[in-house]
């Protein structure tokens, strides 16, 4: 079964056609002051300067950026201010920033470090009406919610401290509430593909899109283009989410960029 | 109660291990941590000799690790791996070495250097965990059908269960027999099947064993070989008295008994670490592992610490560790979190967050299951049932046990409850 958006033309209520927008993100994980990389979330790698990374992407066509502060929630800890507030002078695409966010003010001062967005995941899963605070006091539009995944006799359970401790909650379910809750995105990412560049959980994805109305960013698995014109042709997804692919130089954006454009979406040129 | 209160002057030492606790300096691992044993003279009296820490309060674990990084001729190393194996390389397609494993990234990495980049012909042999876990058993699975040849040995449940609950009534170490088989089923194969060329992966000094231990490429026919059965203990308990007093027979304790040493050196058998030729990173053994046979991490934590990708076959290990924390004051997260320090892969600051975070958290995800197992019915164990004072393991029982073994110069217990005197969060 094909999403509706197979032939990645939607005709307006005008009756114009027009291209798909699918947005490229390539994520960061960030621990301590280091952009690092692991497998199935564990076995994490240095892998370089988070800002110089960050740059590098925003320049070569990435459509959004996402740090996630691997550690926030395992330390207890936030380490991601200052990474920001060096990347917000010089990168001019959106930014979501997730890890360790556990109230509104911690939203407040991401927002004010150059973050357009916040990524929640486990104080939204232990308090679901956190999504809706911060939804009401900065907009829909700025309130993320990531979710981890880890399949399971064949369901997934939303993790926390990447795929590390389990909420009780199933991942599909836990979309939608969250989206009620007034979530403007989801991010999901499946543990079990992360890392290993052998393409995304379509099935996942496919269970969440149907579930919701908003955006859903897919992460966890891209390793070659055919992954992401699988994601784009079999699915609802809004974007993609990379990593390894293009930390360790497996790919290029651009690669990408001709991807999208060969299945008919928009791709913005560059300046 | 008195010499576990909060203060109390110089409280007694349990298993004679260091008055003082000290946190090397490094790494952040335990002073209290003891060195591997021979465990057949392992019992309730036994003292411990502990990890040595030298004048900066460095441990040798990391010594260890400083000599991998600098001293060492890696290249020269291998050259000498190369010529162990032309020494040993079969022309015939016969096995020519022996490769203990249960199938974790270590011996994944071990078996498949050997056989597809030194392009010997070994064969996997595996003593089967206590009770596997699900995704244990799956990569076990997934490393023999990528390409190795394997013997597992199941050792009867039954007596497994009765040498398990010794080992914790008589020494709290539930992991005891399961040590005791594995390091003891692998000479016996090589005997069995003419295969003189053993490898065990890495040098236990790795991990703070005596420095010197690693200078050598062999390992000790100590841990695995002996003369006779007399002075032979299992689970803390005499061969004498578990047959007497427990109904057990020599073929039930076979499994757990050491090899002659007669044969093992007519066929010349030779024990040694691939650790000591080639430089060892558990953390890229898992790469290598997930890239040549799907090896998976596990769908969550291990109890009692942070980690998803080492020791995470067998459901008793979370109990192990627990039993670490009970007895040394050193539970899973502080011999993972000190051992990436050594290895490059976190910070000691990290180290410290993680240990404060997951140390010696109670393993409940198979508590019932683990109780159950150690529990020592009627029907199944007729006679051994009768020497027990409690033969139901519960929770309740397990940690009236528990109490028995803490060291009161390392807990304390008031209004609040047990906690340990000193922790390296607190310093």
């Amino acid at each position: 079964m094909v999403g509706r958006f197979v032939s990645a033309l939607i005709v307006s209520d005008r009756g114009a056609q027009m291209k798909r927008s699918f947005r490229l993100i390539p994520r960061l994980d960030v621990k301590m002051e280091w952009l690092i990389k692991g497998v199935q979330m564990e076995g994490w790698r240095k892998v370089g300067d988070p800002a110089a990374y960050a740059a590098e992407y925003a320049v070569a066509g990435a459509d959004e950026l996402l740090f996630m502060d691997v550690v926030a929630s395992l330390y207890e800890r936030n380490s991601l201010h200052d990474i920001l507030r060096n990347v917000a002078s010089s990168v001019f695409i959106p930014m979501t920033v997730g890890g360790g966010i556990r109230t509104v003010e911690d939203v407040s001062d991401m927002l004010a470090c150059g973050a357009d967005k916040v990524a929640i995941n486990t104080a939204a899963t232990r308090n679901p009406d956190l999504i809706t605070e911060v939804a009401n006091r900065f907009g829909s539009q700025a309130t993320v919610v990531s979710i981890e995944a880890v399949k399971h006799s064949g369901t997934w359970m939303a993790m926390t401290d990447n795929g590390r401790n389990h909420t009780g909650r199933d991942a599909v379910k836990w979309a939608k509430e969250a989206a009620e809750k007034g979530a403007g995105e989801i991010i999901i990412t499946s543990v079990n593909q992360d890392g290993l560049g052998t393409g995304y959980d379509i099935e996942l994805v496919k269970l969440i899109t149907e579930q919701v109305r908003v955006p859903v960013v897919c992460g966890g698995g891209l390793g070659t283009t055919e992954h992401l014109r699988d994601l784009v042709m079999q699915t609802d997804a809004s974007a993609a989410s990379i990593a390894q692919a293009l930390h360790w130089k497996k790919l290029q954006l651009d690669d990408l960029r001709s991807t999208l454009e060969d299945t008919g979406c928009f791709v913005r040129k560059l300046t | 109660m008195s010499m576990f209160a909060p203060g109390a002057n110089n409280p007694p030492r349990k298993y004679g291990l260091p008055a003082t606790v000290a946190f090397c300096t490094c790494c952040g691992v335990s002073n209290q941590r003891p060195n591997s044993a021979v465990e057949f003279q392992h019992t309730a009296d036994s003292e411990k000799k502990t990890i040595n820490f030298d004048e900066n309060g460095v441990c040798d674990a990391c010594r260890t690790a400083a000599r991998k990084a600098a001293e060492i001729d890696w290249d020269e190393r291998e050259a000498k791996l190369v010529a162990l194996c032309d020494r040993f390389r079969s022309r015939n397609g016969s096995y020519d070495c022996l490769v203990p494993g249960s199938g974790g990234k270590d011996s994944f990495y071990q078996s498949w250097v050997l056989k597809y980049k030194y392009g010997m012909n070994p064969l996997t042999v595996t003593w089967a965990p206590n009770i596997y876990t699900e995704w244990g058993r799956s990569n076990f699975d997934s490393w023999i059908h990528s390409g190795m040849d394997n013997y597992m040995m199941t050792a009867s449940g039954r007596s497994k269960r009765l040498l398990t609950r010794l080992a914790v009534e008589n020494i709290f170490h539930p992991f005891q027999p399961f040590i005791i088989g594995q390091k003891c089923f692998a000479p016996k194969m090589a005997i069995m099947f003419k295969i003189p060329l053993v490898f065990y992966g890495e040098n236990e000094a790795e991990y703070g064993n005596p420095i010197e231990d690693n200078t050598d490429a062999q390992r000790s026919y100590d841990y695995f070989a002996a003369s006779g059965d007399e002075n032979m203990f299992l689970g803390g308990e005499s061969v004498a008295s578990l047959k007497e007093n427990f109904g057990m027979t020599q073929a039930d304790l076979s499994p757990y008994l050491p090899s002659d040493v007669a044969p093992l050196k007519e066929l010349g058998a030779e024990v040694h670490y691939l650790g000591y030729y080639l430089k060892w990173h558990p953390q890229a053994a898992y790469y290598f592992a997930v890239e040549n046979g799907g090896f998976k991490a596990s769908p969550e934590r291990t109890a009692g610490t942070y980690s998803k990708y080492n020791s995470i076959d067998d459901k008793i290990d979370d109990f192990h560790y627990y039993t670490t924390y009970i007895k040394f004051g050193i539970g899973r997260a502080t011999y993972d979190a000190s051992q990436e320090v050594r290895s490059g892969d976190l910070t000691r600051d990290e180290a410290v967050a993680l240990i404060r975070r997951y140390d010696g958290e109670f393993p409940e995800r198979w508590a019932d299951e683990i109780f159950r197992y150690l529990s020592i019915d009627e029907k199944s164990f007729p006679k051994a049932h009768r020497m027990f004072e409690h033969p139901e393991m519960n929770r309740a029982y397990f940690e009236a046990l528990s109490n028995k073994f803490r060291s009161p110069h390392l807990w304390q217990h008031d209004e609040n409850g047990w906690s340990l005197r000193q922790r390296i969060d607190r310093l």
